[in-house]
């Protein structure tokens, strides 16, 4: 369970958040939808610890994450537009070295290693050192070190983005098998079919603020149009180009 | 469960062993480093004791002409290597073979002028560009010797005292050592000795900062369940543990080579045993984590490993500049040059190579002011990576 109330965040003169509350349930994934440059990545960070907000209130689990950044970092699986692989490591080496890092032991280390790799079909990859990996290959392996330490939260910035379609769908599997096993995932996205197709609740933010949440039909109401694309837009406030 | 600046270290670790570019300047600080200064100081000992093992070899054109001229020459020592004529471009030739000092050429109306007590022609033929000004200034000494004993004969037998033209006698004595000539190279050479501290490390540190922020994933590892200064720590560790490694093998084969060399022939003593040497290797610990912790603490602030090795090359520098200064200065040791890091490492081995007992305080002190510039640095890399700007920046 995240819960944010009125974050704000405010580097020099820029507004980065102007006041975001939204809450994400256990077993639900949230979409977390903003046009570029909408505050996502602070947010995202302001989530684990990384940024102090100033002002409102964030708890994970009920865990405030400027108190005890460890304990929120080691129950947040955090995957961002940086996948961080060291491409001298196999992919086996670098599932180990983050695992390790999240106190793991050696032998459920292993299993867990070989567990995350069926479950995102990598198999393949896993004894390969990661120079080379195509886009999909990268983000599966990062994919994989988000999900390792079995966090109870997911925090994902488009975990789709340049993947074929197959490995799109591995990934559509493997967070719907994490919402049955009651994961509380919020997830940043721009594909509007994997929004309506995916998620339970829907977050909109725009220039640091929420604009709107509840799920894709209850959006869809709240604007009076059918299209969840449109809806977004309308909400957001910014269509032109789009509308000529 | 591992510490995790222990995980840290050793995927760092493991990491940097993969990459060839860290590995070959390990190996070419530890290997090449002081197989060079061997070689150079091997040099310089040739090169000081040559004139004391072998005469100087000069060739005559004409020598039949003064056969007196070659006894003299021989007498001092001179080898004459009696040659046919070759004209301006055989000498030249001649000379920059190096096998002969210089030429001398009596011309054919040498012994007409000698006998009609005519100033009589003698060439000297030599090349400065070849160094050899002392050689040459032995054979024109022979030859004023030569040219005072003809004018005294010649005088004595008009009757007038040759002492009447030497009015003054001039004795040259040169107290210059070759021992001093090459004491100032060598004590450079000791100075660079510890140079490698600084290089050994510097690819694994740069590559785990900026290397890692360049390649994009600082950000992932900031995110985990870590402390910054466990990251940090673990980082430091792995760079300094390189130097470490480096700088011990590096001054074992330094060892071994300055040992092995004829050091006594130039004046200087290397009387430094496995003992010695162990406890300067051991005070020498904390520079290398002291240049360790100083790259981590650079380097993190730079976008990328090009920016960052540019900023270091600049950085490493500094370390050097007490030790150019004091022995610029050529100030006598003191206390207080065992508190500044690198110059307390070279005042160190420059004491123990003279031999006597030290005492513990130079070992204490050079250990602890590095150890503390290392914790400093990595205390503030740790605050640095910590703050908001720095995570804004990733």
């Amino acid at each position: 369970m995240i819960e944010a109330s009125e974050v704000r965040k405010q580097f020099g003169p820029v507004q980065a958040l102007g006041g975001v509350s939204f809450s994400a349930r256990d077993g639900a994934i949230t979409a977390l939808l903003g046009p570029n440059g909408a505050g996502k990545t602070t947010l995202l960070r302001a989530l684990v610890g990384m940024l102090k907000r100033d002002h409102g209130s964030i708890t994970i689990d009920g865990v405030d994450p400027e108190k005890d950044p460890m304990t929120v970092r080691a129950n947040i699986g955090f995957l961002t537009d940086q996948f961080g692989l060291y491409e001298r490591l196999s992919t086996r080496e670098y599932l180990t070295y983050f695992g390790e890092l999240n106190g793991m032991g050696k032998v459920p280390l292993r299993q867990r290693i070989d567990e995350v790799s069926e479950m995102l079909a990598m198999d393949d990859i896993l004894e390969r050192r990661s120079k080379g990996f195509s886009q999909g290959q990268r983000i599966k392996v990062a994919l994989a070190r988000a999900l390792l330490h079995r966090p109870r939260h997911l925090l994902l910035d488009e975990p789709t983005r340049g993947l074929d379609v197959m490995s799109t769908r591995a990934v559509r599997h493997a967070l719907s098998a994490l919402r049955s096993e009651g994961c509380c995932v919020v997830m940043a996205t721009h594909v509007m079919q994997e929004v309506s197709h995916l998620c339970d609740d829907v977050i909109v933010i725009a220039k640091g603020h929420t604009v709107a949440q509840g799920s894709p039909q209850q959006l869809c109401q709240r604007t009076g149009i059918a299209n969840l694309e449109d809806a977004f837009v309308s909400l957001v406030g910014t269509d032109e180009g789009i509308a000529a | 469960m591992k510490p995790k600046f222990l995980v840290v270290f050793l995927k760092e670790f493991k990491e940097t062993l993969r990459d060839k570019r860290s590995l070959g300047l390990l190996v070419m600080f530890t290997l090449m480093y002081p197989a060079m200064l061997g070689y150079i100081l091997h040099q310089q000992i040739e090169r000081a004791t040559r004139p004391e093992r072998e005469g100087i070899e000069l060739a005559v054109i004409g020598a039949a002409q003064a056969p007196t001229l070659m006894a003299q020459l021989k007498q001092k020592n001179i080898t004459v290597r009696d040659t046919r004529d070759m004209g301006e471009d055989g000498i030249g030739e001649l000379l920059r073979s190096r096998k002969v000092a210089a030429v001398l050429r009596l011309p054919e109306s040498f012994g007409k002028d000698y006998q009609a007590m005519r100033p009589a022609r003698i060439e000297l033929w030599y090349d400065s560009a070849t160094e050899q000004d002392n050689r040459r200034r032995d054979i024109e000494d022979v030859l004023s010797a030569y040219e005072s004993n003809i004018a005294g004969a010649r005088l004595l037998a008009h009757g007038v005292s040759p002492a009447i033209l030497q009015p003054v006698h001039l004795q040259r004595y040169d107290t210059g050592t070759n021992a001093a000539r090459s004491a100032g190279l060598i004590g450079s050479i000791l100075g660079f000795l510890f140079f490698p501290a600084f290089i050994c490390g510097l690819s694994a540190a740069v590559d785990s900062t900026a290397g890692e922020r360049e390649r994009r994933s600082l950000e992932v590892l900031m995110a985990q369940p870590a402390r910054t200064w466990e990251l940090v720590g673990g980082k430091w560790l792995a760079a300094g543990s390189l130097a470490i490694i480096g700088i011990t093998l590096e001054l074992m084969l330094a060892h071994a080579i300055l040992s092995w060399l004829p050091l006594e022939e130039i004046g200087m003593s290397w009387r430094v045993t496995w003992r010695d040497l162990a406890l300067v290797c051991l005070a020498s610990v904390p520079l290398s984590l002291f240049a360790a912790g100083l790259q981590i603490a650079v380097a993190m602030n730079a976008r990328s490993f090009k920016e960052a090795q540019s900023v270091l090359s600049f950085v490493m520098l500094v370390p050097m500049v007490p030790g150019l200064v004091v022995s610029m200065l050529e100030l006598k040791t003191a206390d207080w040059m065992y508190i500044v890091p690198m110059l307390s490492n070279q005042t160190l081995l420059r004491e123990t190579a003279k031999g006597g007992e030290l005492g513990a305080l130079p070992y204490v002190l050079t250990f602890g002011c590095s150890l503390l510039g290392a914790l400093v640095a990595v205390g503030f890399a740790s605050w640095r990576m910590k703050s908001e700007r720095y995570v804004l920046a990733v």
